[in-house]
């Protein structure tokens, strides 16, 4: 019954879809109409308008209606023949109050305007490595940055974009929305997904993992950047359940894509220890406690290698920043942290293994049903041909030389006389 | 941890002039009270800086200070002495435990402290951390818990790291409001104190800055952004508390182990003994009768119970 209603809305579809085109070109006017279709088959009908991966601040939580909805089409056509679809969606299921959704036409991201902030030292260096990046013919880099909450992730975003696109508030925990940035600059597109901190009030809050999983759903992710702050001084049991809980959701295989950051860089160490005795000392522990996390081996044999250590990046986000003097943010070591930190990411991102796509299979684990399947069949077979033919011969050499006993025998002695 | 004489507090020449003479004041002040002997207990998360402030208050290295290794399992207590005065500093293992308040730290905590008297509690913290979560909620319930409602009144929060750059936006004066409003709610909500309480006995908030980079004056004497020489205002506010007409926190066994839970409802018992009784032994309701009983007397009073009397036998 569906596939017949969606048979006949196409072909209905087509051929208004001509007459108006005609009808527009011969009075070049724009034309639009106004028409309920079923819910089902806006992408049959509509096949351009794919949901973009790189729209901007998408909202991911979409409506999820379980009874049909009915969807009222704008059919705007120029004098070209060419059609544009706005839609206005409305549902008849209760519980749905957000009426209006999103357009659904193909969006441009925007224009990273924010490097124009940035002093003409820093603007120069990341135009030079965006140029590499597009020598090797990448022209978009997606970067997810996840952590704990209150290290410092959405400050990083405002920074590296140069604008401030996520609220930042020091004393409450950011909403469990994950929120992607896109911007273009001379044909590079940077995609930032920023999450909500992994860690909710002693244990790892799963709630904000099914929220992610859910959002970077058919997502490719070229770089992780595992945030902390520099200047926590415990490395704990929590620490390897956040890496825990990030190794099962995409596997181990992001860690070789991955960099730490370490945020508030311009601390003043304690007391007996140098600032590169406290970083390096800091970003030891953090590593080891990822192996551990993460449960990876440096043997050859485990099957998985990382070839290269995970690369540590410093970064610091507040205005007080030291400035060297072409008035780039310095490090207490003297180097400008956002190109170095954009070159670490380009380093990562070409290092030949492969980035990781989100897709539905990743989300969902492995099923445990397809575990040792292969064994089914060799196990009936070894059953049938050992087990149950062997019991049937025991059966049949058991009738043979069983003894009848004595009615038996007078029983059919006495039937046969008959 | 074998018994120790108290020592001579060598470590307060260390510090510049203006501190110890503000020091000794204090001190001559808590001793016109009749005061000779304060009792100081930090507790606190791990990492905080409870050992690095036990430090820098008696002037010299006591505790062990490893900025990346967790302190071991064991409490200390410090005791100094200077002109008649003993002041003893209880320092203890971190509470938290990667994500989970640390039992095993509680209970060797109050073991350790069995048979003291606990004037003063400093529940150290971290000025610069960005989050009060239910962590915190479960560390002051379990300090609530161990020691009973009444140790909020004589406690004080310590917040350290004070030499810090506040975030964007906020000044350092913000910063601090907005962080110690935030502490002090959630333990006001953790300990359950209700609001006639608070009133009455206010926690106060003191900050301290452990590092040896930490800013001086002209005098020489370690201040805060704010200007203010923190270590004799850490001890002022310490007395301000003392004097503030709460009784200190003896810790005895009884304490230590809580409530009896056999001793709970036990005033019912008897009660419901009683109403047992009254039940199932109901005769006591039942009605005199006058009847003939077996040897023949008339006019003997017998209560009638239905089960004793078979239907041949009632002659009423």
């Amino acid at each position: 019954m569906n596939c017949v209603l969606d048979g006949l809305l196409v072909y209905i579809w087509a051929e208004l879809r001509n007459w108006a085109s005609i009808v527009a070109k011969l009075n070049s006017a724009y034309y639009f109409i106004l028409v309920p279709i079923r819910h089902g088959t806006l992408s049959t009908l509509f096949p351009t308008t794919r949901r973009s991966p790189s729209s901007p601040e998408q909202n991911p939580r979409r409506l999820r209606s379980t009874s049909p909805t009915i969807s009222l089409a704008f059919l705007g056509f120029d004098s070209l023949g060419f059609y544009r679809a706005t839609f206005i969606r409305s549902s008849i299921a209760s519980g749905n109050r957000n009426l209006i959704q999103n357009v659904m036409a193909a969006q441009v991201p925007r224009e990273w305007t924010g490097i124009q902030q940035f002093p003409v030292a820093t603007q120069n260096k990341l135009h030079e490595i965006l140029g590499k990046l597009k020598l090797e013919n990448a022209s978009t880099l997606t970067i997810l940055l996840m952590g704990k909450g209150g290290v410092g992730k959405s400050s990083t975003l405002n920074s590296i974009l140069g604008e401030r696109v996520a609220t930042v508030s020091a004393f409450q925990s950011e909403g469990l929305r994950p929120m992607m940035c896109s911007r273009t600059r001379a044909g590079f597109t940077l995609n930032i997904i920023d999450t909500p901190g992994l860690v909710e009030g002693g244990y790892v809050n799963e709630q904000a993992i099914e929220i992610i999983k859910r959002f970077l759903l058919n997502k490719t992710i070229d770089v992780l950047l595992y945030v902390d702050r520099l200047d926590a001084y415990r490395v704990d049991n929590l620490d390897k359940q956040v890496i825990k809980a990030i190794t099962d959701t995409f596997g181990k295989r992001i860690w070789q894509r991955s960099i730490v950051v370490l945020t508030h860089a311009q601390l003043s160490p304690p007391d007996g220890l140098s600032y590169d005795e406290f970083f390096t000392r800091r970003s030891e522990t953090l590593l080891k406690c990822i192996r551990m996390g993460a449960r990876i081996k440096m043997q050859e044999f485990e099957g998985f290698i990382l070839d290269s250590p995970i690369p540590v990046a410093l970064v610091e986000n507040s205005g007080r920043c030291n400035t060297n003097s072409d008035g780039e943010k310095i490090l207490p070591s003297g180097i400008a942290w956002i190109p170095n930190l954009v070159e670490v990411v380009t380093t990562v991102s070409a290092k030949g293994s492969k980035p990781i796509t989100v897709d539905q299979k990743l989300i969902e684990g492995p099923n445990p049903n397809e575990r040792g399947k292969f064994f089914i069949p060799l196990i009936l077979a070894f059953q049938y041909f050992f087990i149950i033919k062997g019991i049937q011969r025991t059966i049949k050499r058991d009738i043979e030389t069983e003894k009848r006993p004595a009615w038996e025998t007078w029983a059919s002695q006495k039937a046969d006389r008959f | 941890m074998a018994a120790q004489i108290a020592r001579e507090w060598s470590g307060i020449q260390q510090f510049p002039v203006a501190t110890q003479n503000k020091l000794h004041e204090l001190l001559g002040k808590l001793k016109l009270e009749n005061v000779s002997t304060l009792t100081i207990l930090l507790m606190g998360k791990g990492g905080v800086g409870k050992s690095s402030t036990v430090n820098s208050i008696l002037g010299e290295r006591v505790a062990t200070v490893n900025a990346f290794q967790s302190e071991g399992l064991r409490p200390m207590m410090c005791s100094r002495t200077r002109a008649g005065f003993t002041l003893n500093i209880i320092d203890t293992p971190g509470l938290v435990e990667g994500g989970y308040v640390n039992e095993q730290a509680i209970e060797i905590i109050k073991r350790f402290l069995l048979n003291k008297i606990i004037d003063v509690l400093l529940y150290v913290d971290r000025l610069d951390a960005y989050r009060v979560d239910s962590l915190d909620k479960q560390i002051i319930k379990a300090i609530t818990d161990t020691f009973g409602k009444r140790i909020w009144q004589r406690s004080l929060v310590v917040l350290t790291h004070a030499q810090l750059s506040p975030p964007d936006g906020l000044n350092y004066d913000e910063f601090f409001n907005k962080r110690s409003e935030t502490l002090l709610k959630c333990i006001r909500s953790g300990a359950r104190i209700n609001k006639q309480e608070f009133e009455d006995f206010p926690i106060h908030v003191a900050l301290v800055e452990n590092s040896g980079r930490c800013n001086t004056n002209a005098d020489g004497e370690k201040i805060l952004p704010g200007g203010t020489a923190w270590i004799p205002q850490l001890v002022e506010v310490i007395t301000t508390v003392i004097a503030n007409g709460s009784k200190p926190i003896m810790v005895d066994q009884k304490l230590i182990e809580g409530p009896n839970p056999n001793e709970r409802g036990k005033f019912f018992i008897p009660l419901i003994l009683a109403f047992q009784f009254v039940i199932l032994d109901a005769a006591f309701f039942l009605p005199w009768v006058e009847a003939v009983d077996t040897k023949g007397n008339a006019g003997v009073l017998v209560r009638v119970e239905p089960r004793h009397i078979a239907p041949t036998q009632l002659r009423i």
